[in-house]
């Protein structure tokens, strides 16, 4: 137990350190992320350089830093996004007829079985890339499994003995919405939500490898290690925006790993 | 009435797998590309009448719902399109780069089940021990690397730096395939008793089955683990022990193939993902497999191949959650049905 | 599964132990020693052939299929390594302009055979040519200029030209004009009649085989996997130095690397430019290497519509001086890359280094900084460009469009990138819809006026640009000139005029690399569109 919370606080402190870095990180910098000078390009860290320099001559350090700026904010986004209305849908079928709720889950069902490679590169082509319609993509595919998830805790919990009971007595859908499903509830989805934000980053950071997400040259974590991605000699240049993907996550996941085992209400105290 | 509930559940898969591809057909329509002015030459593509004589010959002239009517037909005869990009069937893309992944995603699968399982056991026996820790920190970890790094990772240190792992591919560059029968370079090759080869095709297909399996193997040994220790807290587990049976026993004879339902439902949707192929993966170690196939394909708005693929690919994760789904009504009575 | 003793738990790290042992066991399996080739009877090479869809000399139209059809087929007449100019004899030994400069005949070759065992007939070639013509897939549009072919006698044919004042001698040498075996391609369901597009069937066995007089036969090709040729035993000429040729596809530059290094491969043609200059340590390699004459460049529109600033000349020409070229070349080329001054690469009549120099643009900054003041664009000025996600000779678009944005920032011009698919851009491009474009152009045949013509042609509207009367005159003038000295003085006249314009700005032309075992010789690229003659390619002495 107190292992996990010692993790759990590992992973808050990571994340909290990366959020201070995405913040600051431009007046941090020790040099412009976008400066380019090609006669400096490729060289292995150094003093100067802490990360290296990458393909034209920047210093991956500082655009590692300043990636934060965007690989973090839209993997957050997404997930966030997905769950509110996610869990909104789901609950919603929970309450309806089973005919509704079966129709509206084969729906999800449609969404899960996706690949949402293809849809990402037809959205990006129709509207163009950038991070918006990145992440409006991802969306799509994302909501369902917290539409599923939604749905089979509400209908867990409506058949409760004690909901039943409350229902029998008199009292309000609403009241029992609020004050005995929501709870319950939402304890669960926080728990997938913070696990995974890990994973939206991470496909944030693969849809960018391959040439969605950001314009260049803002840099990005995922499309940076694309960069360097066929210089195997020149390691650092995938190397550390890997790295710092990994870290951010592993922050997120350990998180979500500590709050799942105290909101678990059958672990030994 | 199991038969009836399996055959509404096949036309189930089959219809949302359709869904999906007119759901991609009509996304794919709507983007403003035009895959003849891009497939043609630069010369030829300035010719209105060129243009319009291949958008003749690609049935691209046709209106949309005649598209997807011909398509659909095709479908029925076992006809997935003719690619614009390869000038072939579909089909014969598909058959020649599906045993690729085949391999590769089936080794990664063996790999995870192999790690995974044992680690798995070995975290629910020794819960909340040193052991219980390290495993789960291992999990955490394999699931919080992206697999697009791992892969650069892994080539650049083995390949690159120590140059104890093969180069990219599925052989060598100067390399003979063995003769072609299944298109499974490891079946193949003992077919043909070519152990070198045989060698060779399994040496250059660890490492991306390593970093395959290191994305799945997390998520295989946490569900062994919650799952074995749910059922060793069940009543007959402690029935067993009461009877002073040895743990290990225990663990195995009876609380084991019990706890191994759900790692099988996993197993099963993982290796679906696998089977669809994993771009990345495939992309940095220059793997012909489907995965990449199906990301030229969708960057070239190779039509045929698109639908093609999305077809293939929801078939297959829709059949394989079928399959888990029917297998848990076979093995689990307790399992309800409706 | 299941044993009746249970497994003491001492056993389960070992069960770990040995798959570690057997994995790296499996991998120290993967790397034997060097290999040395030895009685070389097979010429290995390793190339990307991912790009190849047939074989069929009437619709192959992509980058990686001209070497194996150059070793199988031959053209009436071809051009020489380094040589773009002049034309030299191959089946055809003698020609010359009749009919009042309308049609030009050929003196066909005595003995020649093809691998078939039949002589090559006047018939052959028009047949060949019609069936280009007739069978209407991509490659036919660089037969447009021919009208007709007449078989005049069994060893002289004419082919008539559409227009005499466009050039046809030059365009003859790429190996679209694959001179193949009629009786055999007929057997085979081809035909050359005005129905070909239908009726011809010939294409499945062409792939598979071929029908040509050179001293290659293809024998099989696995798609994305190998090709092999075989040596021609009739060949007109000396035997090929080679009983075989295999042709081994590796998309991956670093595989092509570790399997040259070793003797798998003879030649490796995609390694990236790091890992060439790389090669230098290494005594057993060396590097061959042409100038090509395929181009990366950047289009600018004329219209204001699109984008205001640079409808205004001044704009466009401010943007072309102030592009640092010499770090694009010495910088991201590693100094393998030449730079034409504007539509004809390096090495075709009219364009040279010495050219470029003199008329082409240089980097200037105040030069660039007073043009935009001129423009009213003291401030100035955004535009978007667009490009694919593409390479070329290993550096990427990317990277090249990332460079020339900082580098306009120094002028106050902001370049906002638009990286798009391929699919996309080209339609985009190709219906004259973007501001500014970063492509690509790789020759048909090396004739400079169809790199003129595009320019003031098809080129020219998908930059909005309407091409001065006079300037076409020019252009048409150049394309009929036969004295190759008055036609570059007309090139030069015409770059003139487009570097004015500035609607194009050429960046790289890179120089096109092959790595070489140095166990073979003769391997002497060209630029022609064939890569290498693989005829002259022999074991080294």
């Amino acid at each position: 137990m107190r292992g996990r919370r010692v993790l759990g606080l590992l992973g808050a402190g990571l994340v909290a350190g990366w959020l201070v870095v995405a913040g600051v990180s431009p007046s941090l910098v020790p040099y412009s992320p976008r400066q380019v000078d090609v006669m400096a390009r490729l060289k292995p860290p150094s003093a100067g350089h802490v990360f290296g320099t990458d393909a034209l001559g920047r210093d991956v350090f500082s655009r590692v830093l300043v990636g934060s700026r965007v690989s973090l904010p839209s993997g957050f986004t997404v997930v966030l996004v997905a769950a509110v209305v996610g869990t909104l849908y789901g609950g919603c079928a929970a309450y309806g007829s089973a005919r509704v709720e079966e129709g509206l889950m084969r729906v999800t069902d449609l969404f899960l079985s996706f690949p949402p490679l293809v849809l990402a590169m037809a959205i990006a082509a129709a509207l163009g890339v950038g991070v918006r319609n990145t992440v409006l993509a991802m969306f799509v595919v994302w909501w369902p499994k917290y539409a599923r998830l939604a749905r089979g805790l509400v209908l867990g919990q409506r058949s409760l003995d004690y909901v039943e009971a409350a229902r029998g007595l008199g009292l309000g859908g609403a009241r029992t919405l609020l004050r005995h499903i929501v709870p319950n509830t939402v304890g669960p989805i926080v728990v997938l939500l913070a696990l995974d934000v890990g994973n939206a980053m991470i496909t944030f950071a693969g849809l960018s490898f391959l040439g969605l997400g950001v314009v260049p040259p803002t840099p990005e974590w995922g499309a940076m290690v694309s960069d360097g991605q066929a210089l195997i000699d020149q390691w650092w240049v995938s190397t550390f925006p890997g790295l710092a993907i990994f870290s951010v996550v592993v922050g997120f996941n350990f998180m979500g790993d500590s709050l799942r085992d105290w909101l678990d209400p059958r672990r030994e105290r | 009435m199991a038969l009836r509930y399996v055959l509404k559940r096949v036309v189930a898969c089959v219809l949302m797998a359709l869904a999906a591809t007119l759901v991609v057909f009509l996304v794919a329509h709507t983007v403003p590309a035009d895959p003849v002015l891009a497939q043609l030459g630069d010369k030829a593509s300035a010719n209105p009448e060129t243009v319009a004589r291949f958008r003749t010959r690609w049935g691209l002239d046709r209106p949309l719902w005649q598209q997807y009517a011909i398509f659909l037909a095709g479908l029925a005869r076992g006809d997935l399109g003719e690619s614009i990009a390869s000038r072939r069937p579909v089909m014969d893309d598909v058959r020649q780069y599906a045993p690729a992944t085949i391999e590769l995603s089936t080794l990664a699968a063996f790999l995870t089940a192999l790690v995974g399982v044992p680690l798995g056991v070995l975290a629910a026996v020794r819960r909340d021990r040193l052991a219980d820790h390290l495993v789960r920190l291992l999990c955490l970890f394999g699931v919080s690397a992206p697999t697009f790094w791992l892969a650069f990772l892994a080539l650049a240190l083995f390949y690159g730096g120590l140059e104890i792992a093969p180069s990219p591919g599925r052989l060598d560059a100067g390399a003979v395939p063995p003769p072609h029968v299944t298109g499974l370079f490891l079946a193949d090759s003992l077919l043909a008793r070519n152990w070198a080869t045989f060698r060779a095709a399994l040496a250059h297909m660890i490492l991306p089955a390593v970093v395959l399996a290191a994305s799945t193997v997390g998520l295989v040994t946490r569900t062994t683990r919650a799952s074995l220790l749910e059922t060793l807290g069940q009543d007959y587990v402690r029935t067993a022990r009461a009877k002073g049976v040895a743990e290990a026993l225990v663990v195995r004879r009876h609380a084991l193939r019990n706890a191994l339902l759900p790692v099988v439902t996993l197993g099963g949707l993982a290796y679906a993902e696998l089977l669809a192929g994993t771009v990345l993966t495939e992309t940095i170690f220059s793997w012909p497999g489907l995965g990449r196939y199906t990301y030229q394909s969708a960057v070239a708005l190779d039509f045929p191949a698109i639908l093609g693929m999305t077809f293939l690919v929801a078939a297959v994760y829709l059949v394989m959650s079928l399959i888990v789904d029917l297998s848990y009504v076979v093995l689990d009575p307790r399992v309800v049905r409706r | 599964m299941p044993t009746a003793r249970p497994i003491p738990s001492s056993t389960r790290p070992t069960r770990f132990g040995t798959l570690l042992l057997v994995l790296l066991a499996a991998l120290a399996g993967a790397r034997p020693s060097p290999v040395t080739a030895a009685g070389k009877t097979t010429l290995v090479l390793g190339i990307d052939i991912s790009d190849s869809r047939t074989f069929d000399p009437a619709r192959q139209f992509e980058y990686s299929p001209p070497t194996t059809m150059r070793a199988a087929y031959e053209t009436l007449v071809t051009m020489t390594p380094g040589d773009y100019v002049h034309v030299k004899p191959l089946l055809a030994k003698s020609w010359k302009l009749v009919d009042g400069g309308k049609a030009w005949q050929f003196q066909l070759r005595e003995g020649v055979k093809f691998a078939s065992g039949n002589p090559l007939t006047a018939e052959d070639v028009k047949f060949s040519f019609e069936r280009l013509i007739n069978v209407k897939d991509q490659p036919a549009e660089i037969a447009e200029n021919i009208a007709s072919v007449e078989v005049v006698d069994p060893l002289t044919v004419k082919l008539v030209m559409a227009d005499k004042s466009q050039p046809l001698l030059n365009i003859l040498s790429s190996v679209t004009f694959a001179v193949y075996d009629s009786k055999t391609v007929k057997a085979q369901g081809g035909t050359s009649g005005k129905d070909a597009e239908k009726a011809d069937k010939a294409t499945a066995w062409l792939d598979q085989h071929s029908a040509g007089t050179g001293p290659y036969v293809l024998t099989s090709w696995v798609r994305n996997s190998e090709l092999v040729l075989e040596r021609n035993k009739g060949y007109w000429r000396a035997p090929a130095a080679f009983e075989r040729v295999v042709i081994r596809h590796s998309s991956d530059s670093a595989a092509q690397l570790l399997a040259l290094r070793r003797g798998d491969l003879d030649a490796a043609f995609n390694l990236t430019p790091d890992q060439l200059n790389g090669l230098g340590r290494d005594a057993s390699l060396r590097i061959v290497s042409t100038t090509s004459l395929d181009f990366l460049y950047m289009t600018v529109t004329s219209g204001a519509e699109l984008n205001k600033a640079l409808g205004t000349r001044a704009a466009r020409q401010a943007l072309a001086h102030a592009i640092d070229y010499d770090g694009i070349i010495k910088g991201l080329m590693a100094g393998q890359a030449t730079r034409p001054a504007t539509f004809i690469p390096v090495g075709l009549d009219g364009s040279t280094e010495a050219l470029t120099k003199e008329i082409g643009y240089r980097e200037d900054l105040p030069l660039a900084k007073k043009l935009l003041t001129e423009a009213g664009l003291a401030g100035g000025f955004s535009f978007k460009l667009t490009y694919a996600k593409a390479a070329i000779a290993g550096t990427s678009y990317d990277v090249v469009a990332q460079k020339i944005q900082s580098d306009l920032a120094r002028v106050g011009i902001t370049a906002e990138l638009d990286p798009m698919d391929q699919t996309t851009l080209r339609t985009q491009y190709k219906e004259g819809k973007s501001q500014s474009v970063l492509t690509f152009w790789n020759p048909d045949a090396p004739e400079p006026y169809l790199w003129a013509a595009a320019s003031i042609q098809r080129v020219a509207k998908r930059v909005r640009w309407t091409v001065p009367k006079e300037l076409t005159d020019l252009v048409t003038r150049a394309g009929g000139e036969p004295d190759p000295a008055k036609q570059a003085g007309y090139y030069r006249e015409y770059q003139k005029a487009l570097v004015d314009q500035a609607n194009y700005i050429m960046l790289v032309q890179p120089v096109f690399r092959v790595a070489t075992s140095r166990t073979v010789s003769g391997f002497d690229l060209t630029a022609a569109g064939w890569v290498v003659d693989l005829y002259d390619v022999k074991p080294a002495e």
